[in-house]
């Protein structure tokens, strides 16, 4: 008899006020066997008054943590609600919810750890981004495939599938926002990471967590904490055996 | 250095131990940070009374004069004090993290969990 899965879709989101409505709807109708789990990452708009009258289940930071700590406080979630999978989304409304279950089928036949939901893996064109993100998702793409040994062609899409096998490895350290850092961590020790085309949409509301600032910062944060990550990765393997 | 000069450099010493030592009675400065600043100025204390010393070190560290062997050291001193706070900084800052993370699951746990059922009754 086939034993029914646990699945937790969850949603960081940090001053999502204008779109955070229309997406827990659209995960509602597209994913009605799943629950739901919006983290509010200490916003100070309207996003947790919006929760509220959504009745949507809820669990919110005092102050702003940071991508990487939303998607940790859903993971210990799920870890000690014994969820079998989680299935992380943006709250911006770029992702569609209803290409979800594609990407869920394809994670329980194929048995991946974690499944990219990935916007260049068909198409490995990244003429369409603006020019600071294809330097930056060409260097990252490069980068885990020289340390990680695998070509991930999308290392910083947000929708992923995430089997329990990992909960606890993605919880043991720090990452920044569970790009190519945590792709590689994962890879280093093991894991299968795999990637499964989706579309897109543009940003409708708000501004992206990349600020001008953070355009120059977030790729040298990333590149030291990569490869502190295969560091890391090397030490708990050698703990492990 | 002048006695004049000496008399001052102890009596700025002793303050800043003086300091240090309130501060660490009056929980404002962790005993650990404490014991970093009291080894320092005393360092620096015996260095001032014994000038055989400061030529001993600037012989060790190979600068040609007392004076910048004292730079040196200071630098030295205040690029590891920089790290160490930072450090602390980032460790503190984990912490809260993880207080901010609990408390957010925990709250979100209790709402899940049922209701002992109220009554008026009292006992």
């Amino acid at each position: 008899m086939e034993t029914k899965l646990r699945v937790l879709v969850a949603i960081p989101a940090y001053n999502e006020a204008a779109s955070i409505a229309t997406v827990v709807e659209r995960v509602r109708e597209s994913l009605p066997d799943f629950d739901l789990l919006v983290v509010n990452d200490g916003s100070r708009d309207a996003t947790e008054r919006i929760l509220t009258q959504l009745a949507v289940q809820t669990t919110t930071h005092l102050c702003n943590l940071g991508y990487g700590r939303a998607i940790q406080t859903a993971l210990t979630y799920a870890m000690r609600c014994n969820y079998d999978v989680l299935i992380t989304l943006d709250a911006d409304g770029q992702h569609y919810p209803e290409q979800v279950k594609a990407l869920y089928n394809e994670n329980l036949g194929a048995g991946w750890d974690v499944l990219i939901g990935s916007r260049y893996v068909e198409s490995h064109d990244y003429s369409r981004s603006p020019l600071g993100r294809r330097i930056g998702m060409r260097l990252f793409s490069w980068l885990v495939r020289t340390v990680g040994r695998q070509h991930i062609y999308d290392t910083t899409s947000g929708l992923k599938i995430i089997r329990r096998s990992v909960f606890e490895p993605l919880t043991r350290w720090h990452f920044i926002d569970f790009h190519a850092e945590a792709i590689v961590y994962l890879l280093r020790l093991g894991y299968r990471v795999g990637e499964y085309p989706i579309t897109v949409a543009e940003r409708a509301h708000g501004t992206s967590m990349y600020s001008l600032l953070s355009h120059v910062t977030y790729p040298l944060k990333t590149l030291l904490i990569l490869l502190i990550a295969v560091v890391q990765a090397e030490l708990t393997r050698r703990s492990q055996r | 250095m002048t006695t004049q000069g000496i008399i001052v450099l102890i009596a700025v010493g002793l303050t800043l131990l003086v300091w240090i030592l309130d501060l660490v009675r009056r929980d404002r400065l962790y005993v650990g940070y404490g014991i970093i600043f009291l080894f320092t100025i005393l360092a620096a204390l015996l260095v001032l009374v014994v000038p055989a010393l400061l030529g001993g070190i600037t012989r060790l560290v190979g600068a040609l004069f007392p004076a910048s062997a004292l730079t040196l050291l200071a630098l030295c001193f205040i690029v590891f004090m920089l790290v160490y706070v930072l450090a602390q900084i980032t460790v503190v800052s984990n912490r809260l993290a993880i207080v901010v993370q609990e408390l957010a699951i925990r709250h979100t746990e209790a709402s899940l969990a049922p209701h002992p059922p109220q009554t008026n009754r009292r006992d």
